[in-house]
């Protein structure tokens, strides 16, 4: 094999990461289930929970489930650390519980509202009636572009998700951090001492 | 001349085109930025609560600090790599409701002649229109489990491991630093010498007299 100046020229590095990018994509594919199997969901209610999900999972059902499953991981991870001792590892295990409980219920209320909130200034115009008061400020937040109903429910997630971040900017220094530094203390004051180092 | 409004409808739609069919991407967008101001402010609230003793501080504030890192990138890194997947698995064909897998089948296609293989992609086949509200439901439906499963995995089971390695790491070592600060600021009284100062210091200290 002879390298030419054409060679070099078409060895790029991006050329390479795309070659990389697929390798490891095919290789991950290949792990599920082996390289010629293919799986098909049979199930009417397997598929239509798939499709539900799809279409009304928002970043607030999102923050909920992860709220709730670290609970179920995150202080038992911290309670088996044997790096710190005892008094630390119990103090870590209570800010864990209070930062998860106060993040949980501020992330999922925020993120609520603000897609409750964007919902309101999002109305498609093709459904407002002639006589609908406040048509502009009901539909000022509404694209300027043709949309799917799918479509069009993603958007005022995404838009509202996007307003509970900046609102979040100040409840995570007013309402989050205050109301963990406040569930730490109170459990660090009942939580007692079990373990030693 | 730049008009503000003009602006604003094109934020608008850029939102919708990038977002509205694809809404696991936006949520793994706005949770690395979530998780960033989140940590951010976990930090502030740790330094300024009195009630944590300043040895506890130390563990906690570089915890918070590593855990916030590894957050976002695990975050980022497990929960996009996931969810690719599941979009890859989708999109050449591997997984597929009966509605997608009858038209696949109608088209002559199967794991012969491209199904399966990251070259193929439904969304490029010429009858895609046909299928296309299907796929969509279907594809978007598994993007956004394989994106919350991502998240489970990197922020509660990934995270609080390599977080707790970390800020053990930094207690130690900020604890044997400030040791050999305050030795080194240690100063004898005048005639003696810092060995049997510290000599003279730990005797007195030990002392059974004293107890």
């Amino acid at each position: 094999m002879t390298l030419s100046v054409n060679n070099i020229k078409n060895f790029s590095f991006m050329s390479c990461c795309e070659k990389f990018v697929n390798k490891a994509n095919q290789f991950g594919l290949n792990l599920c289930g082996g390289k010629n199997k293919l799986f098909t969901i049979k199930s009417d209610s397997s598929n239509n929970n798939i499709a539900w999900i799809g279409k009304n999972l928002s970043s607030a059902e999102n923050r909920l489930i992860l709220g709730a499953s670290a609970l179920m991981t995150q202080p038992f991870i911290d309670a088996s650390n044997k790096d710190v001792d005892s008094e630390t590892r119990r103090i870590s295990v209570c800010r864990t519980v209070a930062k998860i409980i106060a993040g949980t219920a501020t992330g999922f209320a925020i993120r609520k509202l603000c897609i409750k909130t964007i919902d309101s200034f999002t109305k498609s115009p093709s459904l407002l009636s002639p006589d609908d008061k406040f048509k502009k400020l009901k539909t000022c937040l509404s694209p300027t572009l043709k949309y799917s109903p799918d479509e069009f429910v993603q958007y005022k997630n995404a838009l509202g998700t996007l307003l509970a971040l900046g609102v979040m900017l100040f409840t995570n220094f007013l309402v989050d951090a205050p109301l963990t530094k406040l569930l730490t203390n109170f459990f660090a004051a009942h939580g007692g001492h079990h373990d030693k180092a | 001349m730049i008009k503000p409004n003009l602006i604003f409808n094109n934020f608008k739609d850029a939102i919708l085109t990038k977002y509205g069919p694809n809404p696991a991407k936006m949520l793994i967008y706005t949770g690395v930025l979530g998780w960033f101001l989140s940590s951010a402010a976990q930090v502030t609230a740790i330094a300024v609560n009195n009630k944590i003793p300043k040895e506890q501080k130390m563990f906690l504030i570089p915890q918070e600090i590593g855990d916030g890192a590894i957050n976002v990138l695990s975050f980022f890194l497990v929960t996009s790599a996931i969810k690719n997947l599941a979009s890859k698995l989708v999109s050449t064909g591997k997984l597929a409701n009966p509605k997608i897998r009858k038209f696949l089948r109608d088209t002559g296609l199967n794991v012969k002649n491209g199904l399966g293989q990251t070259k193929f992609n439904i969304e490029s086949m010429a009858n895609f229109d046909l299928i296309k509200d299907d796929y969509k439901t279907f594809k978007n439906g598994c993007d956004v489990i394989a994106m919350t499963v991502g998240s489970i995995l990197s922020c509660n089971i990934i995270t609080p491991f390599l977080r707790n390695k970390f800020a053990a790491d930094r207690q130690k070592k900020t604890i044997s630093k400030n040791y050999n600060y305050a030795m080194q600021k240690l100063n004898p009284p005048k005639g003696i010498s810092i060995d049997n100062y510290k000599k003279q210091a730990s005797i007195k200290f030990s002392s059974p007299l004293k107890i």
